[in-house]
């Protein structure tokens, strides 16, 4: 599973790297024809993913003359009939005035910085990229996915895994979806890396809508990117083929929480298919959102209990890389006893009253003080013990 | 020849005096009633005509026309019945001629000449009464609740015949039968389930002897199964008494919905739990023009309206309450109409976290699901529940609880202090205190007042959610029996409204 991919060995610690300055996406229709070109012709109803590598093949790697040969007909028989028409909506002035104002870039195969590596079986035959931190594809990656309905000890894991990770000098690559991807993604940001989010959809849609911020984040600290045109919208079949671009783009892959099925688990069949590095968070079997994460590990995945773990997966030496642990801070007695009293695992106001014999008051009075210093928060009505 | 006689009809909770004027005059043989009866009005003609005859009496075969009065109000219901019989048998002269003078007449007649019980018969002699009727002629079975209303002499008749004899002398009228020993309650209280079996959890019971005492609207949230409906379903058996205005106010509703037993006055504070399929009009109050239909929240007027799995409610449904909440009455208004109706409850509701009801962290909803199921119950509403408590089921070591009888105990002392508090004020409950008012009916120590000032800040608390909290940690105070609010009540309150969903 750990085979050793084709990237440039990744810097020694301490970090963080010294970055060529970001290539600003400057660009103007007639010095970008071939990007606009590429663009329009994913656009066709007849373009897909095979079609258009048959073409940059024909063509060789010319998207310019393809289109053209596509307009006039000449690009097989694929290319004609009602699949091909052309509308205003994929005329080449429209297509290049959208990518002009939105600032869009076009990574074809062929590109030198092309992002997905050569032993990707099912590479996509174009990448649309939007953002002002193209460096994060330069750099090398971990993907870091998981359920959407996480509960708060995944959110927080997936946070600070991202952090840790872009602190390494590593890209978080991840889902943009709800749930541990978002958090992911915050985590890299907030550590101070960058971060690239791969949707299923065209880049002028923002779905899930409620990450509206976070897809203005990730744009300023790193890019984000997807193999379908403008105006593509979230449709369900899409998401398991973006997962395979999440999958390519990392040199490991992290599950943090993953439920039975779901998403979380076709990006790891892809990182596991391609020979990627697959760690899982372990967690409680009592917990549904675990499922997933526990069943890999089962099937041979790496147990991430610290993210060094992760460290060690790719090759570097990183001992100081520990989830952050209750600081020491001094507490009440009764604070000390309903922190003893969760056993690892979220508890409503009553059980605690249960398990540690304090009136009503008093712990209303000693969660307050836990929740100050951070060694609690409340979620959903339960207490959750960080 | 005329004849008038006052009788009175239903409309909402309240009754509406109606003058039925009988006119017996020469000409062909015909009947006809004018005055917006309803269907059930229209077919008194048969109903009458053949009351009068199976008691012996004599159908005059002229032309009789029936006009109920005021014209402009629709009458609804049989309860007309025996006031047109009365008038037909005065304008006939079969009775002598000033005999029902200042006497209203209510009832409805079977064939056979019998009076049957009148649905509303405490509003409609109540409505009677504040006219000036003295004396009210009432079927026997209605008799006991029409003496409910004090300063009316009520006469009480079987049946057509012996409103005939009775009032030319014949015969005595009957005396009104002994109000029942037992008084009637809603819910059976004793062989209701206890609270002793409610093992754990502290802090939905605190919830509840809270939501009774100081009137604060509940809701439990919670996995299905850990107890949410088991608590509530035994709120019956902690409720105390009513006081006897809230009593005749209670009786009222039900006796206009005509669910009232006959003759007693109802003490206990109803419990109403509709379905969740319940419509808006069955929830809130509706029916058309003559025929309002009294909404649940009318008849958990004074008591406590549960809904159980709040969020399988119609959303509109729901919404449309938190008028009612706020003012204590709704406004029922169609074309032609608008009545409005009591509706001072407290409201209990139990739901789940989200559809599948496992919640945070093992749920196996849908996004699309849990935001459908969210929007449901709305912020506002949820604003308006002071204690909100998420209950988890029992621990393996929780023993049993305190039961009803020793939670009924503490209840009763701390209604009883905050009755003496609130007393000459315009509120009846804690729960009723506007937030301006707080800082006089329910002053904090210096303790309480910095640490609720300190929750607040942490919280990140509106003004709103501040005031709330101030009123349950006074209630709290009060089932402690403790004049001044401590910092012990003040923490209890905070966790007792969650944020929740």
């Amino acid at each position: 599973m750990n085979t050793p991919s084709p990237r440039p060995a990744p810097l020694p610690l301490p970090f963080p790297l010294p970055l060529p300055a970001a290539p600003a996406p400057a660009r103007s229709v007639g010095a970008c024809d071939a990007e606009i070109a590429a663009a329009v012709l994913a656009t066709l109803p007849a373009a897909s993913r095979t079609h258009l590598l048959a073409l940059w093949r024909s063509f060789d790697n010319d998207p310019v003359a393809a289109l053209a040969a596509v307009h006039a007909g000449e690009a097989g028989e694929h290319w004609l009939g009602p699949r091909a028409q052309w509308s205003d909506r994929i005329a080449p002035e429209r297509v290049a005035a959208i990518m002009t104002r939105r600032g869009t870039r076009v990574l074809l195969p062929h590109d030198p910085d092309w992002p997905i590596p050569a032993d990707c079986p099912d590479p996509p035959a174009i990448l649309f990229a939007e953002g002002d931190a193209f460096e994060a594809l330069l750099r090398p990656a971990v993907s870091i996915v998981g359920t959407r309905a996480a509960s708060p000890h995944g959110l927080s894991d997936a946070r600070e895994l991202g952090a840790h990770v872009a602190a390494a000098g590593y890209t978080v690559v991840s889902g943009l979806a709800i749930g541990i991807d978002g958090a992911a993604h915050r985590g890299a940001i907030a550590g101070g890396g960058c971060t690239v989010g791969v949707v299923a959809t065209g880049l002028d849609i923002t779905y899930p809508r409620r990450h509206t911020d976070l897809f203005a984040q990730v744009r300023a600290h790193g890019v984000v990117i997807g193999e379908s045109p403008f105006g593509t919208p979230p449709e369900q079949w899409r998401f398991p083929q973006r997962n395979r671009i999440i999958a390519a783009l990392g040199e490991a892959c992290v599950v943090v929480e993953a439920k039975a099925t779901g998403g979380a688990l076709s990006t790891a069949g892809h990182a596991m298919r391609i020979g990627r590095a697959l760690l899982a968070v372990p967690g409680s079997r009592r917990n549904p959102a675990a499922t997933g994460a526990n069943e890999l590990i089962r099937d041979g995945a790496l147990p991430l209990l610290e993210p060094r773990d992760l460290f060690v997966a790719l090759g570097l030496r990183a001992e100081g890389a520990r989830f952050s642990t209750a600081k020491s801070v001094p507490l009440s007695v009764a604070a000390t006893t309903v922190r003893g009293a969760f056993g690892g695992d979220a508890a409503t106001i009553d059980q605690l009253v249960s398990r540690t014999g304090l009136a009503l008051s008093e712990l209303s009075a000693a969660l307050r003080e836990l929740e100050r210093v951070g060694f609690v928060t409340r979620a959903g009505g339960r207490v959750w013990p960080q | 020849m005329l004849a008038a006689i006052p009788s009175a009809s239903v409309l909402g909770i309240d009754g509406h005096v109606v003058m039925v004027e009988v006119h017996v005059s020469h000409g062909l043989p015909a009947y006809g009633i004018v005055g917006l009866p309803d269907a059930v009005g229209r077919e008194s003609k048969e109903r009458v005509r053949a009351a009068i005859l199976s008691s012996g009496l004599e159908w005059p075969l002229q032309r009789i026309t029936v006009n109920l009065a005021p014209a402009i109000l629709r009458k609804a219901g049989a309860g007309l019945e025996a006031a047109i019989a009365c008038g037909v048998l005065l304008a006939s002269s079969q009775l002598p001629g000033g005999a029902l003078d200042h006497t209203a007449v209510l009832g409805e007649l079977g064939l056979d000449g019998r009076l049957h019980h009148v649905p509303g018969t405490l509003v409609l002699v109540d409505a009677l009464a504040r006219i000036g009727v003295r004396r009210i002629v009432v079927p026997t079975d209605s008799a006991r609740e029409a003496a409910l209303v004090s300063g009316v002499e009520v006469l009480p008749a079987g049946s057509l015949a012996e409103i005939h004899a009775c009032v030319k002398g014949e015969f005595p009228w009957s005396d009104v039968p002994p109000p029942d020993d037992e008084p009637w309650t809603p819910t059976d209280v004793d062989d209701g389930p206890d609270l002793e079996e409610v093992r754990g959890l502290t802090s939905a019971r605190r919830a509840l002897a809270a939501c009774v005492a100081g009137g604060h609207h509940l809701l439990f949230v919670g996995p299905p199964g850990v107890g949410k409906t088991m608590l509530a379903r035994r709120l019956p058996s902690i409720l105390t008494p009513l006081s006897n205005d809230d009593a005749f106010d209670v009786t009222r509703v039900h006796s206009a919905a005509g669910l009232a037993p006959a003759g007693a006055l109802i003490t206990a504070p109803p419990f109403r739990a509709p379905h969740h399929g319940a419509s808006g009009p069955a929830l809130i109050g509706g029916g058309s023009h003559g025929r309002i239909r009294l909404g649940e929240i009318t008849l958990a007027h004074r008591g406590y309206l549960f809904l159980d799995e709040l969020g399988e409610f119609n959303a509109s449904v729901l919404d449309a309450m938190r008028q009612p909440l706020e003012d204590g009455h709704v406004c029922v208004a169609r074309a032609g109409l608008s009545v409005e109706l009591p509706a001072d409850f407290v409201l209990v509701a139990c739901c789940n976290p989200c559809p599948c009801g496992l919640g945070e962290g093992s749920c196996r909803c849908s996004d699309v699901q849990r935001a459908r199921y969210r929007r449901r119950l709305s912020a506002p509403l949820l604003d308006r529940f002071d204690l909100r408590v998420c209950v988890g089921g029992p621990e393996r070591e929780d023993g049993p609880g305190e039961s009803s009888a020793v939670v009924r105990e503490h209840i009763e002392r701390a209604q009883l202090q905050q009755q003496a508090r609130l007393d000459g004020t315009p509120w009846r409950r804690n729960a009723d205190v506007p937030p301006r008012q707080l800082p006089r009916y329910a002053p904090l120590s210096d303790d309480a007042a910095t640490l609720l000032r300190d929750i607040a800040e942490f919280r990140a608390l509106s003004a709103r959610g501040v005031g709330r909290m101030w009123r349950v940690a006074r209630t709290l105070a009060d089932l402690d029996g403790d004049e001044a609010i401590t910092d012990v009540h003040v923490n209890e309150a905070s966790v007792l409204r969650e944020e929740i969903l």
